[in-house]
């Protein structure tokens, strides 16, 4: 006889639960001022974002005139497919697959092959494009056969196994000797690439303009946008999901889950290989080194920044994977996004109002006992012309002492940062309110005195930076939902 | 309906079902009561197709079930529930039961991505079939809670959906692993009205593991104890919850002697 006792359910509503009831608050309350910006977000009708998303995408395409702009535009596009794709091996049916990106690579190849001087072979692009989406699937699902009882850390060992031999093979293939044969091949043009594409063609009209590329990827966008997401909502999508979830569960409601990975797989492999097509039709030239470890990981980033699993998070984690590096690029953009990243992380620190006003206060304070004490040691002053170029760094001339021997500093203050904040991930409330200035007056001591000289360090850095901040703030991504595993 | 020969399941030295035979008829419920580690729910598992029996067979009429996938064994006609109730927690709960009509259903990659008539067809079907199967519990997984991820469902009600979710795969045999397991009284007084309505309204035959004897007593045609992966005793509930071996290994050695 079991006694357990019937809910309290006096204080609630007919016909709601107090498990619900609960969980709604919880939503609500969960992440802070992110969370509530996202609530803003969300109150505008899905149709109408993607509607805004869609109108701004042709407004871009008519009136940009900036064939830099429309590049990256493009390759924002390709980034997308690839986000896409992933999203569907890894997150719909969550498998890891670390040998994602040789697929795109596979593609990128392939095109080079079949259309440019290399071999001499001038398919139209109507033709390769089918070939390449094919048989990239076909190879997708070479590797899954033998992987397709593997799981987890395994399946993701054999993957980026795969990942590096495909980069070993196209190194090695620029001398490839048959039995028989006298003199030896170029197949792939090894480390120096293959040059000297041909445009995309189709039916005689060449796509002489980025523009072009731009409509045509853009199109291709729309039409995959639609397919997943009817393909997530409907048989196929659930049967994944219930991979994800509960395999063994799911196996047993007959579902045939080693299929089901196989055509995740498959599907995502054929996504990489059509964006691969497209990437070497805009780049005219394809380098093995551009489908390495790199790039997985961007895509990866990408993924779990907008949220795994959701289609308009995949959108928002491409755009800003893809975007971010290209606005780094110039110094005076890269000061700003840096002083607001780190202004919002000590915004989400701190999250009480009266908080953050202390330690933007306090920040202040350490930068003017910061400078007291340089010259109290009597450290030599650095010129402000020689680092204070960006409109944030003139504001902050007479606040931040900047030494003349700036790598000795920038690396001491590197050290003691990285400290700091090993330091302030363990320490209690009370310590974290006064290390947080003292880390924020480190960091843009640091980015002046040594980061801003080296952008291409730095562009690594503040996305590293911006993923850890993120995946602290909201675990789940941007635009995902909060998974919960067991209960 | 299912027959169970010779059956014996062995994980190294230890025999968790030893010689088992057990005979269920079409249209029966029956139990199987036996203490923790009786291998009860190993029974389940072997005949579900997810151990492999070290010798023996699992009859389904005249299809033999040991060697299949969990997946075929649940398409000819074998569908479960678990003791530690294992839905799609992050899925909403139409979803959990329209995710198990995978088997029954056809459309494809394509079929979906393009909306096909035909996929649009059955995506309708699927739905209303949810539908019906949540309504079976009455009121308690129906309207608005349709929406609502699995994980905000209260246990008993995720108990319920495991067995809406099983219903969906259109099964002739139903196995229940512990289905009054958490439940307070009433709830457990609702899940045997509602075992005995699959029997007569859905026409199942079902095999239920169960630790609650007023709800064994309630739903059982026949009742069978294992101890040790032995059968100790079958027959209706009188005879085996007086059965001095059953009385023996539920409270110990002697003890139904002193009685």
């Amino acid at each position: 006889m079991s006694n357990v006792k019937p809910e309290d359910t006096s204080s609630l509503g007919i016909g709601t639960d107090q498990w619900v009831e609960q969980h709604e608050k919880r939503i609500g309350n969960r992440s802070g001022l992110v969370g509530k910006a996202l609530s803003l977000l969300q109150r505008i009708p899905v149709f109408a974002r993607y509607g805004l998303l869609l109108g701004a995408a042709f407004v871009f395409g008519a009136l940009v005139q900036n064939e830099y702009l429309l590049r990256i535009a493009v390759n924002l596009g390709v980034f997308l497919m690839l986000t896409y794709g992933l999203n569907i091996v890894m997150c719909f049916a969550g498998l890891l697959d670390l040998g994602y990106v040789a697929f795109f690579g596979f593609g990128a190849y392939q095109y080079a092959l079949l259309s440019s001087p290399h071999l001499n072979t001038h398919l139209p692009t109507i033709a390769t494009i089918p070939i390449i989406v094919l048989s990239t699937a076909l190879l997708g699902l070479l590797v899954s056969l033998p992987s397709r009882r593997l799981f987890g850390d395994y399946l993701a060992i054999v993957t980026l196994f795969f990942g590096q031999v495909f980069v070993q093979l196209v190194l090695a293939s620029d001398s490839i000797t048959f039995p028989g044969a006298e003199e030896s091949k170029d197949f792939t043009g090894g480390s120096n690439g293959i040059p000297g594409l041909d445009k995309f063609k189709f039916f005689g009209f060449e796509f002489t303009s980025i523009r072009h590329y731009y409509w045509f990827v853009l199109v291709v966008l729309i039409l995959l946008t639609i397919a997943i997401t009817r393909v997530d909502r409907t048989r196929i999508g659930r049967a994944w999901r219930t991979i994800r979830e509960d395999s063994l569960a799911s196996e047993s409601m007959g579902i045939s889950i080693n299929n089901l990975k196989t055509l995740a797989f498959v599907t995502g492999a054929a996504l990489a290989g059509f964006a691969g097509a497209i990437y070497a039709g805009v780049q005219l030239a394809v380098f093995v080194n551009g489908f390495d470890v790199p790039l997985l990981t961007l895509i990866y980033a990408a993924v779990i920044l907008g949220g795994s699993g959701s289609i308009p998070g995949a959108i928002m984690g491409a755009f800003i994977m893809s975007v971010l590096p290209e606005i780094l690029r110039v110094p005076e953009y890269s000061e700003i996004l840096f002083i607001a990243v780190l202004a919002l992380t000590i915004i989400t620190l701190s999250k009480s109002i009266k908080k953050i006003l202390l330690t933007f206060v306090a920040l202040l304070v350490t930068g003017f006992i910061g400078l007291l004490i340089f010259q109290l040691f009597g450290v030599k002053r650095a010129l402000d012309e020689t680092w204070a170029i960006g409109p944030v760094s003139k504001i902050m001339k007479s606040w931040l002492f900047v030494p003349e021997n700036q790598i000795f500093w920038g690396n001491i203050s590197f050290v003691l940062l990285i400290a700091a904040i090993a330091y302030y991930t363990t320490a209690s409330k009370k310590i974290r309110m006064i290390a947080l200035p003292i880390i924020g007056y480190l960091a843009i001591f640091l980015w002046e005195v040594r980061l801003i000289a080296n952008p291409s360090v730095t562009r690594q850095l503040i996305i590293g930076a911006l993923l850890i901040v993120l995946m602290i703030v909201r675990p789940q991504g941007f635009l995902g939902k909060a998974r919960v595993e067991v209960l | 309906m299912l027959e169970i020969k010779d059956l014996t399941m062995q994980f190294g030295a230890l025999k968790s079902i030893n010689d088992l035979n057990i005979k269920v008829n079409q249209g029966e419920v029956v139990s199987v009561i036996g203490p923790n580690g009786a291998g009860k729910t190993t029974l389940f598992n072997v005949i579900t197709g997810i151990y492999t029996p070290t010798s023996g067979t699992v009859m389904l009429g005249e299809t033999k079930l040991n060697g299949l996938s969990p997946a075929k064994v649940n398409r000819m006609g074998v569908a479960r529930t678990f003791q530690n109730v294992r839905l799609f927690l992050n899925m909403s709960v139409i979803e959990n039961v329209m995710a198990a009509t995978y088997a029954r259903t056809k459309s494809g990659l394509f079929a979906s991505a393009l909306a096909l008539p035909s996929s649009k067809g059955e995506e309708k079907a699927v739905r209303e079939r949810a539908e019906e199967l949540l309504s079976f519990f009455g009121t308690r997984l129906t309207g608005y809670r349709w929406g609502e991820p699995a994980y905000s469902l209260s246990y008993a009600n995720r108990r319920r959906l495991e067995i809406a979710r099983a219903l969906a795969t259109d099964p002739k045999v139903l196995l229940l692993d512990e289905p009054a397991a958490g439940m307070n009284p009433k709830e457990t007084h609702e899940i045997t009205e509602i075992i005995e309505r699959l029997r007569t309204e859905k026409g199942l035959t079902i095999l239920v593991i169960e630790h609650d004897m007023h709800v064994v007593e309630g739903i059982s045609d026949r009742v069978i104890a294992l101890d040790y992966g032995v059968k100790i005793a079958e027959g209706d509930f009188e005879k085996v919850a007086t059965h001095p071996d059953v009385i023996e290994a539920y409270l110990g050695r002697g003890t139904s002697d002193k009685k």
